[in-house]
């Protein structure tokens, strides 16, 4: 037994055994639990960013297969949406679907049609799995693929397909053979242009649409008929090279070998041409790219150098109808992009130009991955998905590519900066994660959410602060002590309330009352404060014989009975001001009427919202004011006593004691209690979710709402599927917020450090 | 004793040299409460203007009491009160109608351990001057030359005016608080025990000074230090367990103590 260290001390010296034990074991305990403290905050942090980093990944792509087909001529290249049964048409009208997951090779399927009048030119939409194929006399038909996936009996699942031609129409000149075809079906409206060269060589090409109605029995559709035939020829200028049709089915896209685009929309029974333009002013000659992007808004154009730029259909401001502007630049390839293919999954579409790929984003302009291959890519397409990339080159192999970019409209520009959405007339900061159509554009951007945070926390600050800091000063300063032992407990119960319930109170009761009652509030901020002042300078003026009936601490005796009367005639007075000051003309009646709600858009231009930054301010104003006061009154009351002994004693008033010595002695503490407020405010959800109205707008606007980080988060999360983009971008907006506090909170130590230095008071 | 009425009180006419008011501070039948607590039992003494007056005893007898009532700086502390009055050139301080803020630029106070504001030496000394208004600065920087000379502080701190208070030793911080509580002259100046915290050489040169203030303030000071109250006071006040022992001049309490307490106490037998 090792000999006990004590044990030649004499007893009377000797420290208890359970005395060092429980010393020991509690200087052990408190460093391991400081530890799992600093520990969880940073594994918080590392959690978050996990989640956070992959949205800034590019694509991974890999091959997993080449088929090698038949060397022929292809017109067109496309996927079945479980990209499993890829097919090639051939120009003389067969289908060749190569089997790249199961062992069955190469499917043959030709159509009697194309060899009976002759292949002309197709057209394939990957999203309905038809393509229309116009023939060398002047007809087409459009193709169903019919993709299906078999059930062996065994297990296991393959896709089969099987193209049923429906029947044949005539289209434009009788006889002139089509050498490019365009389809879309809206539903009620249908329709097809084609372009047709009545003479091999040389004549003059000639563009034509019909438009097709599906009569609708009882039971379900139809048979589809030509309804009508538009002649477009006069209407495009130079010579046609090809045209795109929008799934709206309302107009034709024509760019011409000069490397204009003229863009004709259909009007009733007639097409007029609504816009041209030149993408390349400065390099004339056909385009090498003239695609949209999925939905049909966004036009890809290149030139023959190698330059692509985006288009978008947008109204402009006072312009009365929609029209393609230049929105998007993107990084510039090295050779004219001649082979084009869009996801019809979202905004992203690959353009192969020579032996070169690039996989691009519409949205962020962002390159997504590019390769250079050891072959020429003739054709392209994208898998449903958009988890697979099948590319034909000029050797006639397929090669199958798995597809890996879940992120694909996540970049750092799309969530901090401007970026020139589909439809917007101008670049801007958007939040709006998700539309009711496929084709929809997730507009990511945090700044509008960052900007919601900061209008919530000022709006609130503006109210609580110089309520929270005078309430301090006063009850530190000024108030007998017995008044002071009721007043600070109750105003930390008002810490405690929770923050759903003055949600619940902003959103219900306190929003509805302050809609009506605006001038009413404008009157009550500005005579409450005006009356206490104009009190107190009476009241220090008023004869001494006056003020010795109040004892010192008291005054508010005196005060509270005023301005609760002056609060209460600046209520009742406010539908006065509001008949004096705020008349406008209503626009729905013509009426003059005084309406304040009415005014505030007529004047300012700016809405205004029954869930406004007010209420927010009001509420959230009221969760922080405890906090502040409460801290910032421990600060206050524990300057020494003889800095303001030595003050008063040299004739300082009361109140020049706590503005010129008080004050600046605990500045430091003040300033902790503001930042522990703002902390507050910036990460309250509960008041804000209810209060606001969760726009994420960026004005100042008061009479407007505001949508803030933390209550973005408690909005969408139940709508984020899971490790999807909008889960991971709630997540980054979780990191914003942490390091938003996180950077708070650190210059505000700095600086109270800097304070405390400056005002340590005497030890 | 000149009776002033109360509309002399804010100026007060300096007397003809040497004639001095020998009651200029009267304490009438005084009695002051903590509470339940008696602290000062019916004192009557009268404090003669310009000369230095100690208040001497030992802890817990009530003059520091008194001291902190002559310029009613215990109206801070809650639940006092007190009985009988004192008046300052003839006038009770306790008057209602008057300003105490008035009574306190009237008499200035240096407290035992030094409180400097945080604020540059500069600032401190002006502070009377900026809460009373004045703010011209070739006013204050004749009064800040002038009250530091008076404190003996002039020529250690000319050069670092604008430094902080706090960069200055502790005996340096006391002389600023002197400086500080004669920028304004006062016609009196209370100190309490403003050496325990300083060293002999510090504390000696607060007494040098307190002999140059003399000629021009009245003061009161209380001390535990009882040569000290030899060394710098023409009266002497004994005080022992709230009640007012003995009140004669110093020489006549340190030589010739009527009070067998007060023998007892100078004579260190007990305190």
């Amino acid at each position: 037994m090792p000999k006990d260290p004590q044990s030649d001390i004499p007893a009377r010296f000797r420290v208890a055994k359970t005395t060092l034990l429980v010393d020991r074991f509690m200087n052990q305990f408190i460093k391991i639990g400081g530890l799992s403290i600093i520990v969880a905050v940073f594994a918080i942090f590392v959690f978050i960013l996990a989640q956070v980093i992959p949205l800034f990944r590019d694509a991974k792509v890999e091959e997993l297969k080449a088929v090698q087909l038949d060397a022929a001529e292809y017109a067109i290249l496309g996927i079945d949406e479980w990209s499993e049964l890829p097919f090639a048409l051939r120009t003389d009208g067969e289908f060749l679907f190569a089997d790249v997951i199961g062992e069955r090779g190469l499917t043959r399927k030709s159509l009697p049609f194309v060899t009976e009048h002759g292949f002309g030119a197709a057209h394939y939409n990957q999203l309905a799995q038809r393509v229309a194929i116009g023939t060398r006399n002047g007809k087409f038909a459009l193709v169903d693929l019919h993709y299906r996936p078999v059930h062996a009996p065994g297990g296991g699942r393959s896709i089969t397909a099987d193209p049923r031609p429906g029947p044949l129409y005539d289209i434009g000149r009788p006889g002139a053979p089509i050498t490019h075809i365009a389809y879309a079906d809206a539903g009620a409206r249908k329709l097809a242009v084609v372009k047709q060269e009545p003479a091999e060589n040389g004549g003059p090409v000639e563009l034509h649409a019909v438009s097709l109605t599906q009569r609708r029995g009882l039971v379900g559709g139809g048979q589809i008929s030509v309804d009508r035939s538009f002649d477009l020829t006069p209407l495009v200028p130079g010579t046609i090279d090809r045209f795109l049709v929008p799934a709206q089915a309302d107009a034709v896209v024509v760019a011409t070998t000069e490397g204009e685009i003229i863009y004709l929309f259909r009007q009733g029974d007639r097409f007029v041409v609504r816009q041209t333009f030149r993408p390349f002013p400065e390099s004339p000659g056909p385009l090498s790219t003239f695609n949209f992007v999925f939905g049909d808004v966004t036009l890809v154009v290149g030139d023959q150098a190698g330059s692509l730029k985006g288009y978008s259909l947008y109204l402009a401001p006072g312009a009365e109808q929609r029209l393609f502007g230049h929105t998007k630049t993107f990084p510039a390839q090295k050779a004219p992009g001649t082979v084009f293919a869009n996801s019809v999954r979202n905004k992203a579409f690959v353009v192969g130009s020579g032996s070169h790929a690039d996989l691009l984003f519409s949205t962020t302009e962002d390159r997504r991955w590019g390769k250079s291959f050891d072959f020429a890519v003739t054709h392209a397409v994208i898998g449903g998905k958009y988890d697979r990339m099948v590319f034909l080159d000029d050797k006639h192999v397929l090669h199958f590519y798995r597809l890996d970019d879940p992120h694909p409209e996540a970049s750092f520009r799309a969530f901090f900066g401007k970026l020139w959405y589909e439809g917007s007339p101008a670049p801007r900061f958007d939040w709006q994660s998700t539309g009711g159509s496929d084709d929809f554009e997730p507009k990511l951007s945090l700044v509008p959410l960052i900007f919601g945070s900061l209008k919530g926390t000022f709006y609130a600050l503006v109210f609580a602060v110089p309520i929270a800091l005078l309430a301090a000063i006063y009850t530190s300063q000024f108030l007998k002590p017995e008044i002071k032992t009721v007043v600070k407990p109750v105003m930390e119960i008002m810490a405690s309330l929770p923050s759903v319930v003055l949600g619940f109170l902003a959103a219900l009761w306190l929003a509805p009352i302050v809609e009506t009652r605006v001038p009413s509030i404008l009157l009550l901020v500005t005579l409450v404060p005006f009356s206490a002042f104009a009190l107190g300078y009476l009241w220090t003026h008023a004869s001494p014989r006056v003020r010795v009936l109040i004892p010192h601490g008291w005054e508010f005796l005196v005060f509270i009975p005023v301005l609760l009367g002056v609060g209460y005639a600046a209520w009742q007075m406010g539908p006065a001001l509001e008949r004096l000051l705020f008349v406008v003309t209503d626009p729905s009646t013509g009426a003059r009427v005084a309406d304040f709600r009415l005014w505030w858009p007529t004047v300012t231009g700016t809405p205004f919202e029954q869930r406004n930054s007010l209420v927010v301010g009001f509420m959230m104003g009221f969760a922080v004011i405890p906090i502040i006061f409460t801290i910032s009154e421990d600060a206050l009351s524990n300057v020494p006593q003889s800095l303001r002994s030595g003050s008063l004693a040299l004739g300082a008033s009361r109140w020049q004691t706590a503005f010129r010595i008080v004050l600046p002695t605990a500045s430091a503490g003040i300033f902790s209690a503001l930042m522990i407020g703002l902390g507050r405010a910036v990460g309250e959800t509960m008041i804000v979710v209810m209060a606001t109205g969760n726009t994420p707008i960026m004005e100042w606007n008061i009479f407007s709402g505001m949508r803030t980080l933390a209550a973005n988060i408690a909005v969408e999360l139940p709508e984020a599927p899971h490790h999807g983009t909008l889960y991971r971008t709630l997540f980054l907006g979780a990191m914003v917020l942490f390091l938003l506090t996180f950077l708070v909170n650190t210059l505000a130590e700095i600086l109270r450090q800097r304070l405390r230095s400056r005002f340590r008071s005497v030890e | 004793m000149a009776l002033a009425r109360p509309s002399d009180f804010a100026h007060a006419s300096a007397p003809a040299p040497g004639t001095f008011n020998p009651a200029y501070i009267q304490v009438k039948n005084f009695s002051f409460y903590y509470g339940h607590n008696k602290v000062l039992h019916s004192l009557a003494l009268d404090i003669p203007e310009r000369q230095v007056t100690a208040f001497i005893g030992p802890s817990g007898c009530g003059k520091s009491t008194l001291l902190r009532n002559l310029n009613r700086m215990n109206d801070l502390i809650d639940g006092v009160r007190h009985e009988g009055d004192i008046t300052v050139g003839g006038r009770s301080i306790y008057d209602p109608l008057l300003e105490v803020i008035a009574l306190r630029k009237r008499i200035g106070m240096v407290f035992q351990k030094s409180n400097p504001f945080p604020k540059s030496i500069y600032e401190n000394v002006v502070y009377a001057l900026r809460v009373a208004g004045r703010n011209g600065k070739s006013e204050l920087d004749e009064v800040v030359e002038r009250s530091l000379r008076g404190a003996a502080l002039w020529d250690e701190v000319k050069d670092r005016l604008h430094e902080s208070a706090f960069g200055l030793s502790g005996g340096q911080q006391q002389r600023l608080c002197i400086a500080r509580a004669i920028a304004n002259r006062p016609e009196i100046l209370l100190m309490d025990e403003p050496c325990s915290a300083l060293d002999p050489i510090a504390t000696s040169k607060v007494e040098e000074l307190i002999h140059e203030l003399k000629k021009e303030f009245t003061i009161v000071i209380v001390t535990h230090n009882m040569q000290q109250a030899a060394r710098v006071s023409d009266r002497t006040a004994f005080f022992y367990l709230g009640k007012l022992i003995e009140y004669a001049a110093t020489p006549d309490i340190f030589m010739n103590p009527k009070n067998p307490q007060t023998e007892a106490y100078v004579s260190g037998r007990f305190g």
